[in-house]
């Protein structure tokens, strides 16, 4: 009887532990953001609406039934709003007594309640092409994050950006 | 009576209408540099500090807008396939200044918040000699936000392009 009991209570404990420890591949599983496309992303419409995540080395953006990929390996740069605006914040300082035609302020393409991430990649020609998302705020920061761990350059990097056999393609789902 | 009335109204209106139409066609000069493609060079500021999402805005539609206005063939930076064409013409743009307005005053007022870009667009030969150099202000004046003026950029860059230089696949 005491035996029986001391299983349960081993198997009981074993099905409570399991489940109260964190999954090990948690951090595995892909950020997606709801995200508008404003402009530039071959073959998708300006402020297409759709979701943003970075998986297998791609930057993936859902859109209705088509899905659109960037290799992150071919994005040669890739900044948030937050990042343009410490950029710029440094020089204001400096520039804005010096700068003619109000050099020294900072100018937003968008309203600052809303994340931007602008990404630049190259094509199979090695054309230059610049994509920006919005997104709500805070989460450019995680996307960027993922793009540049999975072999995504930034201009701070230093690294230089290889061309790609087929980095952006489009394909229906 | 009345018909001398009429012919004195009638006839100076024709000369005037003739007039003008000559002084237009003078204006209007002819394009005159010979460009088989055209390649658009990312927008840069030494300048100025421009967010990346504005330097793109403006690069994307600047190639949209001179494909829109009928350039056969637009080549972007970067892209290995316009160095094989002879007589290539590369598009540099700068960003010289802006005036940053306010959305929420254009949107108030109407009349006041306008926000403006200056930008510096020079055309130059592949071997880099300059063939045309002129300077762009693209405004946003009463609605809309500041990717308005992008657009008011690409379109003001296209029609000078469109004025100054004309593809042989069109003649």
């Amino acid at each position: 009887m005491t035996l029986r009991a001391t299983s349960v209570l081993f198997g009981a404990a074993l099905l409570f532990g399991g489940l109260a420890a964190p999954p090990g591949n948690a951090q595995e599983v892909s950020l997606r953001v709801k995200a508008v496309h404003v402009m530039g992303l071959a073959g998708v419409k300006d402020n297409t609406k759709g979701t943003l995540n970075i998986e297998n080395a791609q930057l993936h953006f859902v859109h209705g039934k088509a899905n659109s990929d960037v290799s992150a390996a071919y994005v040669q740069d890739v900044v948030t709003g937050a990042d343009s605006r410490e950029s710029v914040g440094k020089t204001v300082g400096m520039m804005s007594m010096a700068a003619p035609y109000g050099g020294g302020r900072f100018l937003s393409l968008f309203r600052t309640k809303i994340d931007t991430l602008t990404i630049q990649y190259r094509d199979s020609n090695g054309g230059l092409h610049g994509a920006i998302f919005t997104m709500p705020a805070g989460a450019a920061d995680r996307i960027k994050k993922d793009l540049v761990a999975q072999g995504a350059h930034t201009a701070g990097s230093g690294e230089s950006a290889r061309t790609a056999p087929t980095p952006n393609k489009e394909r229906k789902q | 009576m009345k018909r001398i009335l009429s012919t004195s109204i009638v006839l100076p209106a024709v000369a005037l209408f003739f007039a003008a139409h000559a002084l237009l066609a003078q204006s209007r000069h002819p394009a005159t540099i010979r460009a088989p493609a055209l390649q658009v060079v990312m927008i840069q500021s030494d300048e100025i500090q421009l967010p990346a999402e504005f330097q793109v805005a403006l690069y994307e539609n600047l190639i949209r807008q001179l494909e829109k206005d009928g350039f056969p063939n637009v080549y972007r930076d970067g892209d290995r396939d316009a160095t094989r064409v002879a007589g290539l013409v590369v598009l540099h743009s700068t960003v010289r200044g802006f005036k940053a307005g306010s959305e929420r005053a254009r949107q108030v007022t109407t009349v006041s918040g306008a926000t403006s870009i200056k930008v510096h667009c020079q055309f130059t030969n592949q071997e880099g000699r300059s063939l045309l150099e002129q300077d762009i202000v693209a405004k946003v004046r009463f609605f809309g936000g500041n990717l308005k003026a992008t657009y008011d950029f690409a379109k003001k860059a296209a029609h000078v392009a469109h004025e100054n230089f004309f593809s042989p696949q069109h003649e």
